[in-house]
């Protein structure tokens, strides 16, 4: 009696939508479709295919999908998401394993995209396409990121509420003082993309690191032949650090008092809210971290295109942007995309020391920062308990 | 009729072709397995083939249905059935204490150590931390509240637990802190404990002092621990189910997709959390030890017994086949692939650039993690083996953020700094521990009263004879 009673419920959500839509789609803009034809179906449409499907498959590197899992399933009965929730490189491998495979294991992918990686191996390759209807991408802010980026985030320098009323330092060098030794937690640049993408930023701003160490020690910084400032400071700043497996750990170290400092993405600023002493550190000489952003796209072998569709829609905050999909995004640490959208952190981006990655850069140096990022882990990593 | 003849001779002739060769292959040796909905086929799986080839054994599995151990040995030994070994693992276990009563009847295979069994120490909990408070972290964001660090502010989170309607269906179903009674690791009041004096019910609660053994129950800071305990239980903030409540019971209704338990106590999150369940995983967090109103703050240390892995029963006539077997497993190269897949294929050896679950220079790389999933490369943790503490401490996180090991790991590094500088080594009396947990049962639901000088008294009197013995 029950699937009987959840399928009529359904029905009738969907011939209400359908209604609703007609109107919708009337209202719908004249220009083009930012992938195919088929963006151009209506909610109401895409719900009653998405209903004719199997459930959907999201792999995601954030776990605020589950909150927009949520709302999208009350909000179109009868349809369900399954999360699959991996770090970037790991849901980049297993996306890429899937297609080479032919099967058909995911539908949405929602990645950090900054690194490079995720733009070389899916994106350029077709691997995951963009899905922006036009009602929704006419309410982008200015150029993002990529077209299917739908938040912004930074890779941030955080240090210990707790212990400090005020940051303790003005300038990135001086986090390569003893005194900070095992007291400055950040992941493993080559298992998280963002902070790669900071780490792998920094080289391409060696100019603003030497005129901040001149700010700091008075005299020139020492750049050994072949090497550069980013390098050098690297190699100090990797004798404090405390390399972790993700920006959760960071978090914890910084709320249980094991660190006076930490590297990690800016949207970890809402475990405030219980009770962790993150502090994020906005202005610093020469930046405080880089921008990130985070994409949305449709995998090219979906097999619920349909509710993929509808997903995508859900989650960039449906046409007017008051969709329940795109909240759970717009926490602390995060700036919306959106004109619509208010961001989830007070200060404005432009207010805070970011770099901004340059991802076929990053891409281009992909071996040599490897090789970097192995020997400085190896020769570092080993006193860590 | 003439054309059939010579059909026929040459039938019988490959029929009893076929029957040389049959008897010259080695008769397969019979093993009991449990069935595990991890190992897709155990005829093709990787590690079985590998295990035949190096011992040049045939393997035949019996699939065991029981769920209990001594359920399937009780049915073995009554029939006559012809099995060489029996592995245990993934759900289906028996207890060496339990291996002994079939010892003494006869019915297992000593080894030449003396040992009835082969031992498993690699797939279980590891020695550490024993017990982690878990609460949700939703109702937390709900209700606007921090995760609280001490006994104080952890009343104040169940109080509003119990009366903010943090799932917000309007109707007072929330089960503020929950238990069960399967074992110390499900029992809050044990956690809570730790905030007054450190206590390990595992031991009795015992602590040596010089060559005496003193039951640290009988002082006055476990004493205002189990007042603490009592006060939450009779208002409603320490569910007094967790003193009947079954772990099964205690998972269904922390899965529920209901949202209705606010905090928990376990060894490992996955014993509570069904797999593949990100959602309700997510919804839950670790707490570090909480601190008591005088300042103390415990973790609990156990080391844990590797389980048993398999038996070989007497009646065997194959019994050296199955110790060969048996050894096979225990080797590192047989446990590596037990526990991680193939070498170079699913994992390799660390060059010391990743970073491990428990934070230091991982030992082993995953590239396909397998653990807890369903694959043909192993036996998902069933049978013997023996991993070594630097590979099950250094492998490297898979990358998935709810995957329990990672959980577990983050949640043992917030109690690395509150254990015991040197874990006792005073053993576990059963009867004393048998006392002591009935009385400190009833203490917290209310069935003595734990502010009777009285009762007090008595608790403390017998708790110390027995110690004394």
């Amino acid at each position: 009696m029950e699937p009987i009673r959840k399928r009529i419920a359904a029905l009738g959500a969907a011939l209400t939508l359908l209604c609703a839509g007609c109107t919708a789609a009337t209202k719908a803009p004249e220009a083009p479709p930012a992938v195919d034809e088929t963006a151009w179906e209506t909610p109401e449409e895409l719900y009653a295919k998405a209903l004719e499907e199997d459930v959907l498959i999201v792999y995601t590197v954030s776990t605020r999908v589950t909150a927009t899992k949520e709302a999208f399933e009350k909000a179109y009965p009868g349809l369900c998401v399954e999360v699959r929730d991996l770090r970037s490189p790991d849901l980049v491998d297993a996306v890429e394993k899937n297609h080479n495979e032919g099967l058909s294991a995911c539908d949405v992918v929602l990645c950090n995209d900054n690194s490079g990686e995720f733009k070389a191996r899916l994106v350029d390759t077709g691997i995951v396409v963009p899905y922006l209807p036009a009602d929704i991408a006419a309410h982008r802010k200015g150029v993002a990121d990529g077209e299917a980026s739908f938040v912004y985030e930074a890779e941030l320098l955080f240090y210990n509420g707790d212990r400090y009323d005020a940051c303790p330092i003005d300038n990135l060098w001086a986090l390569t003082e003893e005194r900070w030794a095992g007291r400055v937690y950040m992941p493993n640049p080559l298992r998280s993309f963002s902070t790669y993408a900071f780490c792998g930023a920094t080289f391409a701003h060696g100019d603003e690191l030497a005129a901040a160490y001149r700010d700091y020690a008075g005299e020139a910084l020492a750049v050994p032949e072949g090497s550069s400032a980013a390098e050098v400071f690297w190699e100090r700043a990797a004798r404090n650090i405390v390399f972790t497996n993700s920006s959760d750990e960071v978090a914890e170290a910084l709320g249980n008092g094991d660190a006076d400092f930490g590297v990690m993405v800016s949207s970890k600023l809402r475990l405030r809210g219980v009770g962790y002493a993150l502090e994020p550190v906005w202005r610093l000489n020469p930046f405080a971290g880089c921008r990130t952003s985070f994409a949305a796209m449709l995998a090219a072998d979906a097999k619920n295109v349909s509710c993929a569709k509808l997903f995508l829609r859900f989650l960039l905050g449906e046409a007017d942007g008051t969709g329940d999909g795109y909240r759970p995004f717009c926490t602390a640490g995060t700036w919306s995309v959106r004109d619509d959208v208010p961001d989830g952190t007070e200060t404005p981006l432009e207010r805070i020391d970011l770099i901004v990655p340059d991802q076929d850069e990053l891409i281009a140096r992909r071996a040599e920062m490897e090789r970097f990022w192995t020997e400085t882990i190896r020769a570092n990593a080993t006193g860590q308990t | 009729m003439r054309k059939r003849l010579p059909l026929g001779i040459l039938l019988l002739i490959l029929l009893f072709t076929e029957g040389c060769a049959a008897t010259a292959r080695p008769l397969p040796l019979r093993v009991a397995i449990p069935d595990s909905e991890n190992v897709q086929n155990f005829r093709t799986n990787y590690y079985v083939n590998w295990l035949e080839e190096k011992t040049g054994l045939a393997l035949e599995f019996v699939t065991i249905r029981q769920s209990e151990g001594a359920e399937y040995l009780d049915a073995l030994f009554a029939s006559d059935a012809d099995v060489d070994a029996v592995l245990f693992g993934d759900g289906f276990s028996i207890g060496e204490d339990e291996l002994r009563r079939y010892a003494g009847a006869g019915e297992l295979h000593a080894r030449d150590n003396g040992s009835f069994y082969y031992a498993n120490y690699g797939a279980g909990t590891r020695s550490g931390p024993g017990q982690i408070l878990w609460i949700n972290c939703d109702w937390l964001e709900t209700l606007g509240l921090a995760i609280p660090r001490t006994t104080d502010e952890l009343r104040a989170v169940l109080e509003a637990f119990r009366d903010g309607d943090p799932n917000g269906n309007g109707v007072a179903d929330e089960i503020p802190l929950l238990g069960a009674v399967d074992d110390y690791a499900y029992s809050p009041t044990e956690l809570l404990l730790e905030a007054f004096v450190y206590n390990d019910p595992y031991r009795s609660r015992l602590v040596l002092s010089g060559t005496r053994a003193e039951c640290v129950a009988a002082g006055d800071e476990f004493r205002e621990g189990l007042a603490y305990c009592a006060a939450l239980c009779r208002d409603g903030l320490l569910d007094a189910r967790a003193y009947s409540c079954r772990l099964s019971q205690l998972a269904e209704l922390v899965n529920s997709p209901e949202n209705l338990v606010g905090a928990f106590t376990t060894d490992s999150i996955s014993s509570v959390i069904y797999p593949g369940n990100p959602e309700i995983m997510a919804r839950y967090m670790h707490v570090a030890p909480l601190t008591g109103p005088h300042g103390v703050q415990n973790a609990l240390y156990v080391e844990r017994e590797p389980a048993v892995g398999a038996i070989i029963p007497a009646r065997s006539t194959r019994k050296d086949d199955a110790e060969r077997l048996l050894d096979t497993m225990l080797s590192e190269e047989a446990s590596l692939i037990a526990r991680y897949g193939e070498q170079g294929v699913d994992w390799a050896f660390s060059d010391g650039s990743d970073v491990s679950v428990s934070g230091g220079v991982s030992t082993i790389v995953t590239k396909n993690y397998l653990w807890n999933t369903p694959q043909n490369k192993h036996l998902s943790g069933i049978g013997p083996m023996w991993v070594r503490a630097e590979y099950l401490e250094g492998v490297t996180w898979n990358g998935v953020n709810s995957d329990a090991e990672y959980i577990d790991a983050r949640a043992r590094t917030s109690c690395r700094a509150f254990l015991p500088a040197a874990p006792g080594s005073a053993g576990r009396d059963e009867a004393l521990s048998g006392f002591a947990d009935g009385y400190i049962r009833e203490f917290v639901t209310g069935e003595r009263d734990i502010g009777s000088d009285t009762e007090w008294n008595r608790f403390v009197s017998e708790l110390q004879r027995l110690a004394r013995r």
